[in-house]
């Protein structure tokens, strides 16, 4: 909480006084690789601003799972410090937070929660050689990276699913409405590519910004376009909305959204208008609707009774990018100790790990771990998420 | 013809919001050239507000009341202590001071609600399809009612005493003050009513447009431009700027590119202040409300 406080009401004055500083905390005297004292975890998430909805649950996660592992006694006798600092939804907040995590020292950052923002972190995690876990989609934040590694689901991954679920469908022209930032960067062209066996192809490309609340302009277009289905890309609650406003408009082209609409302020804000959509989502959303032979089974249900009895509530997808960044961190000082560059090859090694958002295998080429079987088909039926039957 | 209709009703319902909250700069600017940049803050306090009382279990019209009281009072606790004492205040000084009030309001918001923005729940009725044009109930309350505040305010200036006594003191301060108008009290007045029409334009565009701590900020820039199109001291130049400027955006968005939504307030403003300063739509170079 205290971080959130401060940096908030900090970041309001400071953006409005155009002042360039923000945040100037100064301490950390531990140099890299010192293996004595607390773990440094600096979380850089998106607790206020457009990405709310994923950075205030993230955060939830990494300060239980924090809690949980000091009073287990700690990695290898070592607590862990974990550091949060709200980025505002901006790139340039971003890279302050990040360089505010270099002055401190931290051994490892998790986050952003959002593709912008993360690829703003980025090259200042891989000229600092700082590890860096990602919570955002686009593949392009850890393309050709060294330092840097995510957890949520590539788009190409996801897309995938998406243009599967089209070719049995037999739709061909797809209508896509997508968000304006980087998450929704290159979903036209990727999908383009990943459809060009089956001769599925975009016809239309709408966009809106992250935290739009009206969008009767676009969907006309969309109409108009006259698409087999349409998709829309973007996070609560602006994929809410535009599903929202396009039940309004009467649009009957079927809907497809992409997964980053897995938590409940999706479902509230949608209420019925997001039944009969189809997303491609992480388990979580639908855990207990899966066989008890799933690998992530365990896994996904001591989240949610974990995060239930810390917060009474459900966690979401986004929550579970945030947990399965910590633990595969944890894991990595398990191993090889705060030492930065074993850090760092530990998790370029990590083979089977079964985290709530998939079962990740990461190779020097591919620092996501995930593939297209980290997602299943969901739909959503009476306001809740439900497994698309019949695949 | 469907396509247009659409985009000029979904206009016309983000520009009454604009006009409602150009309407807010108008009332306490003409009485003390004020600018009041807290204006946008009202609306969100508003709606949140509301939220909270929706899911506390209150009827709509206690909603209503207890979210507007609020703010009016926010509004008048904030003349009170940060206008009331200044002595020689100028625009300038205006925009610092309200600048901070509205800062301190957005990090209260932030605490007491969090930053996750949420919608009211629409306020009834049945969402319609007319002439291919879907029309929903919720953009009908926000034309509504603020057709009926507008006509209510133009009467407040032009019909009662009070209003009358306002205009007096933006048009001839020393005058009204000769003829036993309390300045103080008239500044005080103006926070009130700016106060009500920002909760009302919040409250109202809640369900659709939804409600954050940081919602005001852009609610506040739209309705100043909208304000500035009729030159800041006319209501009927507030209420036009405001609904001009809402259906230029979805006229621009729906044929231009919807990446301009955004863009086209600051354009109008930049095209007034360049071309015509004193608002395109006003006529007299008087203070005329």
């Amino acid at each position: 909480m205290v971080g959130t406080r401060g940096v908030g009401t900090v970041a309001a004055i400071a953006a409005l006084l155009v002042a360039a500083g923000g945040c100037a905390e100064k301490s950390g005297t531990t140099g890299t690789g010192n293996n004595t004292g607390p773990i440094r975890i600096g979380a850089v998430l998106d607790i206020t601003g457009a990405g709310a909805s994923l950075g205030v649950p993230e955060r939830m996660t990494l300060e239980m799972l924090t809690s949980q592992v000091n009073e287990a006694g700690g990695v290898n006798g070592r607590k862990i410090e974990l550091i949060t600092e709200d980025n505002r939804s901006t790139e340039d907040g971003a890279a302050k937070a990040m360089n505010v995590m270099l002055s401190r020292n931290v051994d490892i950052v998790i986050g952003a929660s959002r593709t912008g923002p993360s690829l703003a972190m980025r090259p200042l995690a891989e000229s600092n050689n700082v590890p860096m876990i990602s919570l955002a989609a686009n593949a392009k934040i850890v393309e050709g990276a060294k330092w840097t590694f995510k957890t949520a689901q590539n788009d190409s991954a996801v897309l995938q699913n998406i243009v599967d679920h089209a070719k049995s469908k037999g739709w061909k022209k797809v209508g896509l409405l997508r968000d304006s930032s980087g998450f929704g960067e290159g979903v036209a062209e990727t999908l383009n590519e990943l459809g060009k066996p089956s001769g599925i192809s975009v016809v239309a490309t709408e966009k809106f910004a992250p935290d739009a609340t009206e969008f009767t302009a676009q969907l006309i277009n969309l109409r108009n376009a006259r698409a087999d289905m349409n998709l829309i890309w973007g996070i609560p609650p602006a994929a809410a909305l535009a599903q929202k406003a396009y039940q309004q408009l009467g649009i009957t082209t079927p809907v497809m959204q992409s997964h980053g609409i897995g938590n409940q302020v999706f479902l509230e804000t949608a209420g019925t208008a997001g039944d009969g959509l189809v997303a491609p989502l992480g388990r979580l959303v639908v855990a207990d609707q899966l066989p008890d032979s799933d690998p992530q089974k365990q896994v996904l249900t001591k989240f949610l009774v974990d995060y239930d009895r810390t917060y009474r509530a459900r966690p979401s997808t986004f929550a579970g990018h945030a947990y399965d960044a910590f633990q595969l961190a944890v894991e990595a000082f398990k191993a090889a100790g705060t030492d930065r560059q074993k850090v760092r090859d530990h998790l370029e090694r990590v083979k089977g790990f079964v985290g709530v958002t998939g079962v990740f295998t990461m190779t020097p080429d591919n620092h996501s771990g995930l593939g297209k079987d980290a997602l299943v088909m969901v739909t959503v039926n009476a306001g809740s998420w439900q497994i698309l039957p019949g695949r | 013809m469907a396509d247009l209709l659409q985009l000029l009703l979904a206009g016309a319902s983000v520009g009454a919001v604009y006009a409602l909250t150009a309407l807010g700069f108008v009332a306490v600017y003409t009485v003390s050239q004020v600018v009041n940049l807290a204006q946008g803050e009202f609306a969100a306090l508003a709606g949140l507000v509301a939220i909270s009382a929706v899911g506390g279990g209150l009827p709509l019209p206690a909603v209503v009341v207890l979210a507007v009281g609020t703010v009016v009072i926010v509004a008048a606790v904030m003349q009170r202590l940060t206008i009331a004492p200044v002595k020689r205040m100028t625009t300038l000084l205006s925009i610092i001071l309200t600048l901070g009030v509205s800062t301190t309001l957005k990090a209260a918001m932030l605490l007491i609600w969090g930053a996750e923005g949420r919608g009211l729940t629409p306020f009834g009725g049945h969402d319609l399809t007319v002439a291919g044009v879907s029309v929903q109930a919720q953009q009908l309350w926000i034309l509504g009612v603020t057709a009926v505040v507008a006509v209510a305010v133009g009467w407040f200036y032009e019909r009662t005493l009070a209003g009358k006594a306002l205009r007096a003191c933006a048009e001839q301060p020393t005058a009204a003050r000769l003829v036993g108008i309390s300045i103080a009290r008239a500044s005080l007045l103006s926070f009130v009513i700016a106060g009500l029409l920002g909760a009302v334009a919040g409250v109202l565009a809640s369900p659709i447009y939804f409600s954050a701590w940081d919602s005001g900020l852009a609610l506040g820039l739209k309705g100043f431009v909208a304000a500035t199109l009729g030159g800041l001291t006319s209501v009927r130049g507030a209420i036009a700027g405001g609904l001009v400027l809402g259906v230029l955006e979805s006229l621009v968005a729906g044929y231009v590119d919807s990446g301009l939504r955004d863009a086209v307030a600051f354009v109008v403003l930049i095209a007034v202040l360049v071309i015509r300063p004193g608002g395109v739509l006003r006529q007299r170079a008087a203070a005329g409300i």
